[in-house]
């Protein structure tokens, strides 16, 4: 630990716009008010002289804007001296914070992108992932320094927790329109992280495929007529619009469902029996399905289903092309 | 494509062999830095660096089909690995993030391994193709490779050597002796595609013309329609190809044409994504095969090998066409026919396979 030195300060001796030492993302916490209102400010923050005189935040940025909110000036704080390099005071800064919380993605990006601008990125995986819960890897540590680039409300619902930040690397290399009209999208209506990554990867493809952007592709009149649909149930409209991109990302795959569909319509089959063709009609492996209460029951849908291998309308399910 | 690399990359225990001598003679001016054993170093892979190395594994391997869908027996001689032809769908992208080629030096040891391999099945036919893990012919003119793998293969009653190319470079074929047992083999697509995803490789002229000589000098030919990939007018970028083929070679000295749609591991979208943004190829419609690859909706294949087959068999009625990596259904909905109701495919191609 370097040469520190205790003092009082004011509030406005201190930079508020210096940030190249803060990786703290997030709104102030409701409960450090209501702790430091009740027994006062417990953990002394800690601050780097600057050759101007202000002093720059290392530790406690939270703390003391909550002070500063309440007026508690002059303030004890650690005070390290303006030789301290950057990368030290960085260092101390996120080895702070992760001795006691975890940190939200955004502040993870924060944290190794300012080291990266320090260290090579070599030294950053080995010394910082793991200790952020991170698979040491370059991949994920180039992904983690392009989310601290995104928009402030993707940020915003990262750090709450509202975005996964496998959404957000997903969002990351789509232009600002595209990747509004997708968040906004996910915030309206409800659907599960993997499903979200789908969407994106369907959107982009979908808009590839007609030659429009994705921001048009969540604004085609079929989508928003499902968003609109608001005397639906949310989870009800997430599940159709994920239908309706699929059959846009698959068309003939679509296609044939409907048409499989219809022709087993046509096949009559008894009830208690059903047809289930292979995942995506891939492969040669059929199935029957026969659910019965009796012996009796059971002998009158084998009846039927021996039949079933000779008619026509069977045998053309079963073929690609018609 | 003459290729030169900025730097040669070494291991000591190969040093002495004839590949490494051969290698260092052609490229005498270019630098070269000698190690014990090739690290996991990062910053000396830019693509521009040729490392040859001790090969610790087999050298020869049945080609990994799998039980899903209808394999062809092919087997696999390995001598090296990565291409720099820069295929957007070449699944090279994803086996090997390294984009170094790297050769093998330690050939005494593949001699060895690929005699042995020979003996153990003596009544077998073996089908080997140097094709796998990099273009056949794509090193040749400095390694002459073909010196002594093509006379080898011709001493030997019961095997045949697939190479598999994109290229021209079939000059040092001319004067070899290979009594048939070398069949040289070119995967074809049309010029657009070529162009688009095929960036570096020979054009389809030159490739035909390429086959065209191979032909005049008595080796049989192959040709691969793999990757077949749809685009918006694909069935007349198909027709012309086989027009073109019809009109450069001989179909009677075709051993096979193989048919394969473009299939990918999901782990090779987001490199081809970020190695090749301007592709088109993944925007066709793809489910996940019962190999856990990416296919085209079996519709789809069903279309695309009933057009190319009928194009091909118009042109002559006896060409030998097979489906890659494709299940029986397929097989019987497309060509008409299910391989096992002929022996098995493997059987089919090792009929053909001997002169």
């Amino acid at each position: 630990m370097p040469t520190t030195e205790f003092g009082s300060i004011q509030f406005a001796e201190v930079d508020w716009n210096d940030a190249v030492c803060l990786i703290t993302y997030g709104p102030l916490p409701d409960k450090l008010f209501l702790s430091i209102k009740a027994v006062g400010l417990l953990q002394i923050p800690l601050l780097q002289r600057k050759e101007n005189g202000l002093l720059r935040i290392i530790c406690g940025s939270r703390r003391l804007a909550v002070c500063r909110e309440l007026g508690l000036q002059p303030l004890l704080c650690q005070i390290l001296p303006d030789s301290l390099p950057l990368h030290t005071c960085l260092r101390m800064a996120i080895y702070d914070n992760l001795a006691h919380r975890r940190l939200n993605p955004v502040e993870k990006s924060l944290a190794l992108t300012k080291m990266a601008d320090h260290m090579d990125k070599s030294e950053v995986i080995e010394e910082f992932m793991s200790p952020l819960d991170l698979e040491p890897s370059v991949v994920l540590l180039e992904r983690y320094e392009k989310l601290a680039q995104l928009e402030p409300f993707v940020l915003d619902a990262l750090a709450s927790g509202r975005l996964n930040e496998r959404v957000a690397f997903a969002l990351t290399p789509l232009e600002q329109t595209d990747r509004l009209a997708l968040f906004q999208l996910f915030e309206e209506l409800p659907f599960s992280v993997s499903v979200e990554e789908e969407l994106v990867e369907m959107v982009v493809e979908i808009g590839r495929r007609q030659g429009i952007g994705p921001a048009e592709v969540i604004n085609l009149r079929e989508i928003r007529k499902v968003r609109a649909a608001d005397t639906k149930p949310a989870r009800q409209r997430a599940q159709d619009i994920r239908r309706h991109l699929q059959a846009l990302r698959s068309p003939r795959l679509t296609a044939r469902k409907e048409r499989f569909a219809k022709e087993v319509r046509d096949l009559k089959l008894p009830a208690g029996v059903r047809l289930v063709p292979p995942p995506h009609f891939e492969g040669p492996r059929w199935n029957l399905e026969c659910t019965f209460e009796s012996g009796d029951e059971l002998a009158a849908r084998l009846r039927h289903l021996t039949k079933l291998a000779d008619r026509r309308k069977f045998q053309r399910i079963m073929k690609s092309l018609c | 494509m003459n290729y030169r690399p900025e730097r040669l990359l070494i291991e000591k225990p190969v040093a002495e062999n004839r590949l490494v001598q051969r290698i260092l003679a052609a490229l005498q001016d270019v630098p070269v830095d000698w190690v014990d054993r090739l690290k996991d170093d990062p910053t000396s892979r830019n693509g521009k660096v040729l490392e040859i190395v001790k090969f610790q594994g087999r050298f020869i391997k049945p080609c990994p089909g799998t039980r899903f869908y209808t394999c062809c027996g092919y087997q696999i001689l390995n001598l090296g690995v990565q291409c720099f032809l820069g295929c957007t769908y070449c699944i090279l992208q994803a086996y090997f993030p390294n984009p170094n080629l790297r050769l093998f030096g330690n050939l005494e040891d593949m001699w060895q391994q690929l005699e042995e391999h020979l003996q153990s099945s003596p009544r077998r036919v073996h089908r080997i193709g140097t094709g796998e893990f990099t273009d056949s012919l794509l090193l040749d003119p400095l390694t002459r490779m073909t010196e002594d793998l093509v006379p080898f293969f011709a001493a030997q009653p019961n095997a045949v050597l697939e190479l598999k190319t994109k290229t021209t470079q079939v000059d040092l074929l001319e004067s070899l002796d290979h009594r048939g047992h070398t069949i040289v083999a070119w995967s074809l697509n049309p010029s657009s595609l070529i162009a688009s995803e095929e960036a570096a490789t020979a054009t389809l002229e030159e490739r035909l013309e390429a086959a065209r000589r191979c032909q005049e000098w008595g080796y049989r030919l192959a040709f691969h329609f793999d990757p077949l990939l749809v685009y918006p007018d694909w069935q007349n970028g198909y027709s012309e190809v086989v027009d073109q083929l019809s009109s450069a070679v001989d179909p009677g000295d075709i051993a096979w044409i193989s048919l394969g749609t473009l299939r990918f591991m999901p782990s090779l979208k987001p490199i081809i994504r970020q190695n090749h943004p301007r592709s088109t190829i993944l925007e066709e419609e793809f489910i996940p095969g019962l190999d856990g690859k990416m296919r085209y909706f079996r519709d789809l294949r069903v279309e695309m090998y009933g057009y190319l087959s009928r194009m091909l068999r118009n042109w002559h009625k006896d060409l030998c066409i097979y489906l890659c990596m494709e299940s029986n259904d397929i097989w019987r909905e497309s060509l008409g026919f299910d391989p096992a109701e002929c022996g098995g495919l493997s059987d089919i191609l090792d009929g053909q396979a001997l002169p």
